[in-house]
């Protein structure tokens, strides 16, 4: 056969996008699993962390959150852990950044008065500037924060952190400062939900 | 180029003297983007040799199949495909680090570096010698890369592959982490790289 | 999922000046340095690449929310996403041989050239990535366009210069290239501060 006709040229052409379609295919439903639990750990992982809950690896990760229980407080789904006879929530928020949705848990006290913790699942913001809100060194600054008037101020000194439990203030990240406001935006928005549903609860 | 297809020759061509990166500064769009981390940047160009030494073997074998007409079409689905592949390998095995990658895995399809050596070594040469001249080009690029990596991870953060090395006295250089300083450490590198052939006597 | 609620004149400006598509995300190099030693041919392809950007943004939403998303076959968007590009590439050629033979001396060389420019996969990976609407997609590949032929605009003017001037000889050509991107990457972020996203 010709192998520059045009039947052939279609025939071939046919037949290879088939092929590598079949095997991309296969290679998707193999692994489909995994990447549904991948995701599970993770969110798993998040919630417990926001909630200040500590653990070793995913294993035990898993095994703490199975006692940690959906609940709706006025109307705001929560997730509810219970430590040492103390009670501790956390809810998912997400709202936009600079550049796309920022996604996470936020972790709060029963009479929502101080924040647990912070973790972000997911965001677009540039690396380098606003992608830093994955770092550590800002999560760490909601853990056992006070709010002052139910909210927590983004201050903007040197983007090193501000780790006083009591201050009600976090330090934004230096040269991003779009998305240190949308995110004093969306943890405040989530804030007054959360002190709303919590304060009407108490 | 020459076209010399013994597996000696090509290595030493691929990770040094045909360097695509300091001849022609080709492909480095997928990649730079990731450099200000060592972990990233090593499976991100573990990623581009698997995908380059694999299209370029399946290139070679089918090669003779090929019409002429469709000849780039098909070198762009196999391409893809494997990209995909490493893809939904990354996304299932190393969860972390394919979020952090995004979009530049999926970059990698139009690294020119790739269909570049599918066309000039693949097209007119046996599989298993093609396929080692697409992981040697793909570990010629690798090479670059990491040294690029080191630089900025090192200066940016103070650790390297996350463990941190440098005194805790030591301030972190902020620009390293930012996009500016790829541009220039990769200037650097093909400065030093280019000095060093030249004094070899070798055609730059 | 709802698009992220982002306004379209912030987008517009922020993708042109200070997440510019080249300088600050790397995409679109290879042509880029190749094609910017020549002031004329840099801007023949910045407008190319701004045109198809704007169409192929659009066109892979379209796609990718009409027809991949429903079918589940999401896994197949980078090959799906190609192929627009291709042949939107190829449609474009066509049109405007058809309708501007003019400018089509002008753009049509570089034309193919965009089918592996990597900005064109990349504004369409990351306007799925991020859940933008179709607007704000179509606003963000048009202001990755002009982003980019603005970057390769001036990078060729600046090439113009250095060329004269005493460059170390293992520094001719890509290297000095290269730290000059650089340069122009540091002061378009200094465009952060007239502009209140980041």
């Amino acid at each position: 056969m010709d192998k520059q006709s045009f039947a052939y040229t279609v025939i071939f052409t046919a037949v290879v996008t088939f092929a590598f379609v079949l095997l991309l295919a296969m290679a998707n439903e193999l692994t489909i699993e995994q990447i549904e639990f991948n995701q599970e750990v993770r969110l798993q992982r998040s919630v417990l962390q926001a909630m200040g809950v500590e653990f070793q690896d995913d294993e035990q990760a898993a095994e703490l959150f199975e006692r940690v229980e959906q609940i709706e407080v006025n109307g705001l789904g929560l997730y509810s852990y219970e430590r040492d006879g103390e009670q501790l929530y956390a809810k998912e928020y997400a709202g936009s950044g600079v550049w796309g949705t920022i996604r996470g848990h936020l972790g709060i006290t029963p009479d929502g008065t101080r924040t647990l913790g912070l973790t972000v699942l997911e965001h677009e913001e540039t690396p380098g500037l606003g992608g830093r809100i994955d770092e550590g060194w800002f999560q760490e600054q909601f853990r056992n924060k006070r709010l002052v008037d139910g909210r927590l101020e983004m201050t903007s000194r040197d983007g090193t952190g501000d780790f006083d439990e009591d201050s009600g203030e976090i330090d934004g990240i230096t040269g991003a400062t779009g998305t240190s406001d949308a995110m004093a935006r969306i943890i405040n928005d989530h804030l007054q939900q959360l002190t709303q549903a919590l304060g009407g609860a108490a | 180029m020459s076209s010399a297809a013994a597996p000696g020759p090509i290595l030493r061509e691929n990770l040094w003297t045909n360097n695509p990166i300091f001849m022609q500064v080709l492909g480095i769009c997928s990649a730079l983007a990731v450099t200000n981390l060592l972990v990233n940047t090593v499976i991100m160009t573990i990623a581009v040799v698997a995908v380059m030494g694999m299209t370029n073997l399946t290139v070679a074998i089918m090669k003779s199949l090929i019409p002429r007409k469709v000849r780039m079409m098909v070198q762009t689905l196999i391409i893809a495909s494997y990209v995909i592949v490493v893809d939904i390998i990354l996304r299932a095995y190393v969860p972390d680090i394919s979020r952090e990658l995004g979009p530049y895995v999926g970059l990698i399809i139009t690294n020119c570096i790739i269909m570049g050596r599918a066309e000039a070594f693949a097209q007119s040469n046996r599989p298993l010698i093609s396929m080692w001249d697409g992981m040697t080009s793909g570990m010629g690029y690798m090479g670059v890369l990491l040294s690029i990596a080191l630089i900025r991870e090192l200066l940016g953060f103070g650790s390297l592959f996350g463990y941190q090395v440098m005194p805790a006295a030591f301030e972190p250089w902020i620009i390293m982490v930012m996009p500016p300083s790829a541009f220039f450490v990769l200037g650097i590198i093909i400065w030093i790289g280019k000095a060093i052939m030249e004094r070899e006597g070798a055609p730059a | 999922m709802n698009p992220p609620d982002i306004t379209l004149v912030p987008l517009l400006f922020a993708s042109i000046f200070t997440s510019n598509i080249l300088l600050a995300n790397f995409l679109g190099m290879c042509s880029f340095i190749s094609i910017s030693k020549d002031m004329q041919s840099s801007n023949g392809l910045g407008m190319a690449v701004t045109l198809v950007l704007f169409l192929t943004s659009g066109l892979n939403w379209i796609v990718y929310h009409m027809v991949l998303v429903p079918l589940g076959l999401v896994y197949l968007r980078y090959i799906i996403f190609i192929i627009v590009i291709a042949s939107m590439v190829q449609i474009t050629e066509m049109v405007i041989d058809r309708v501007s033979p003019k400018l089509y001396i002008t753009l049509g060389i570089f034309l193919p050239l965009i089918t592996v420019n990597c900005a064109i996969l990349g504004v369409s990976l990351f306007m799925e990535i991020r859940e933008y609407s179709f607007t704000q997609s179509l606003v963000y590949g048009l202001g990755s366009g002009l982003g980019w032929w603005l970057a390769i605009m001036l990078l060729s003017a600046i090439r113009k210069k250095v060329e004269k001037g005493p460059v170390p000889a293992a520094l001719k050509g890509p290297g000095i290239t290269v730290i000059t991107i650089g340069f122009m990457a540091m002061a378009f972020i200094g465009f952060g501060g007239m502009l209140p996203v980041q």
